[in-house]
């Protein structure tokens, strides 16, 4: 079919006409699905699978040099490592005698005042498989799903029990997290020793931002530790986020700080409220 | 070893974008954002039979990864709407592979979206991601010109 031809002038249109259809029909579907988008999730359950599988059929000869390469530059800084590890070790057990000491206490006096708190009843650990941190977006995909009885709206944590994320769309093999730095991630947040509550806000940026605190005299200070408060009701208390660098800057865990990651298993995802 | 490369002629343009889609990694390819290179380049400077459906689908997935909602997705769509409704510039003719019109095409993208969420650390992201894709345009379309060239030898 040449260019001068009037089917092949007519088919062009025929495909333009479509194409500009689409544009309207997507900005309304994502204007009126917000916030669940449940035929685009499904879609890409679908379509991820497949185009990852294929994909990593097609590229594991890259990705196996790749992994040498990062083998090799492991191994040769194994020794260095190793020192600083033995370092910070130390300084870990100098601490561990006044944090044995504090988590006793902490409990005789949750149980005199009758705190209950939701703690997990399990753990699924998983890797980070896609760090897909771009824009003012900074979402990663984990390698568990529905079929290791990971759902939407459970809490991703680091190996030390830090926050990470929170998962927002789950496949039967696969997760996707939104991590703290996510511009449309907004958490509410306590201040450690204190009844002072906010909310983080991420922003894209490498830092969160905190803000909105109940009591408006405070300002926050550098050091100071912030956990999850649930006043929201989305997340559980007590996990451990980070701490503030200045006045309106926390320092939170982001995506390509982590290759592996729990995800917290609650009774239901409604216990947190 | 000429079947191969006819073969491999035929299958390159489905091959790259899923290639630069699944080695997407941080800093240097967050989200597989650089399958736009070949998404652009087989769809609109040497158009390829079926490849457009196989574009939009991994716009979607790139949009996905990122969680842009639809958003590249659109803008391919708006684009192809676009080039289809107008007959004032030759893409396929323009020198460099139509490297220019590519500028524009990924600029105006990511113009739109440093403005739905500004700051100046998002700024600078979003910088060096418009340089990267252009700085690598020239060398990934060129391995096509190469193909071509080979497979006619």
């Amino acid at each position: 079919m040449t260019k001068d031809t009037l089917s092949y002038k007519l088919t062009k249109i025929i495909k333009s006409v479509l194409a500009a259809l689409a544009v309207p029909i997507f900005i309304i579907y994502v204007l009126v699905a917000k916030p669940d988008y449940s035929i685009m999730n499904g879609l890409a359950h679908v379509v991820l699978p497949v185009a990852d599988f294929v994909g990593d059929v097609v590229t594991w000869p890259i990705r196996a040099a790749g992994q040498s390469v990062q083998w090799v530059r492991e191994t040769s800084n194994i020794r260095s490592e190793n020192k600083m590890l033995r370092e910070k070790l130390d300084e870990a057990l100098a601490n561990k005698y006044a944090c044995d000491i504090a988590v006793e206490e902490n409990k005789k006096l949750e149980h005199e005042l009758d705190v209950k708190r939701a703690s997990p009843y399990g753990t699924v650990i998983a890797d980070v498989i896609f760090d897909d941190s771009v824009f003012h977006h900074n979402t990663f995909l984990i390698n568990r799903g529905t079929k290791s009885g990971v759902y939407r709206g459970m809490v991703v944590v680091s190996f030390d029990n830090r926050l990470v994320g929170t998962i927002i769309d789950c496949g039967s093999q696969y997760c996707r997290v939104r991590a703290l730095t996510d511009a449309d991630s907004n958490i509410a947040v306590r201040v450690v020793g204190s009844d002072i509550s906010g909310f983080l806000q991420g922003n894209g940026k490498t830092k969160a931002s905190i803000g909105f605190f109940s009591d408006t005299q405070f300002i926050g200070r550098q050091g100071l530790k912030i956990i999850t408060s649930n006043i929201s009701g989305i997340l559980p208390a007590g996990i451990y986020i980070g701490d503030m660098i200045d006045a309106s800057f926390v320092d939170v865990l982001r995506p390509n700080q982590n290759s592996r990651v729990m995800v917290l298993k609650y009774n239901n995802t409604d216990s947190y409220k | 070893m000429n079947d191969f490369l006819f073969f491999l002629k035929k299958v390159w343009p489905f091959l790259i974008t899923l290639i630069l889609w699944r080695l997407g990694a941080y800093f240097w390819n967050p989200a597989g954002i650089l399958a736009l290179i070949p998404i652009f380049y087989y769809t609109f400077v040497k158009p390829v039979k079926w490849f457009v459906l196989f574009g939009l689908i991994f716009c979607f997935l790139i949009d996905y990864r990122s969680n842009l909602s639809l958003f590249w997705t659109s803008w391919f769509c708006l684009a192809y709407a676009i080039n289809g409704f107008q007959n004032y510039i030759d893409i396929p003719h323009i020198d460099r592979n139509a490297v220019l019109v590519f500028m524009f095409f990924v600029g105006a993208g990511i113009f739109v979206l440093m403005f739905s969420k500004f700051t100046w650390t998002n700024f600078i992201n979003n910088l060096w991601l418009f340089v990267w894709l252009n700085v690598l345009y020239i060398p990934i379309t060129s391995i096509d010109n190469l193909l071509n060239y080979k497979g006619k030898q």
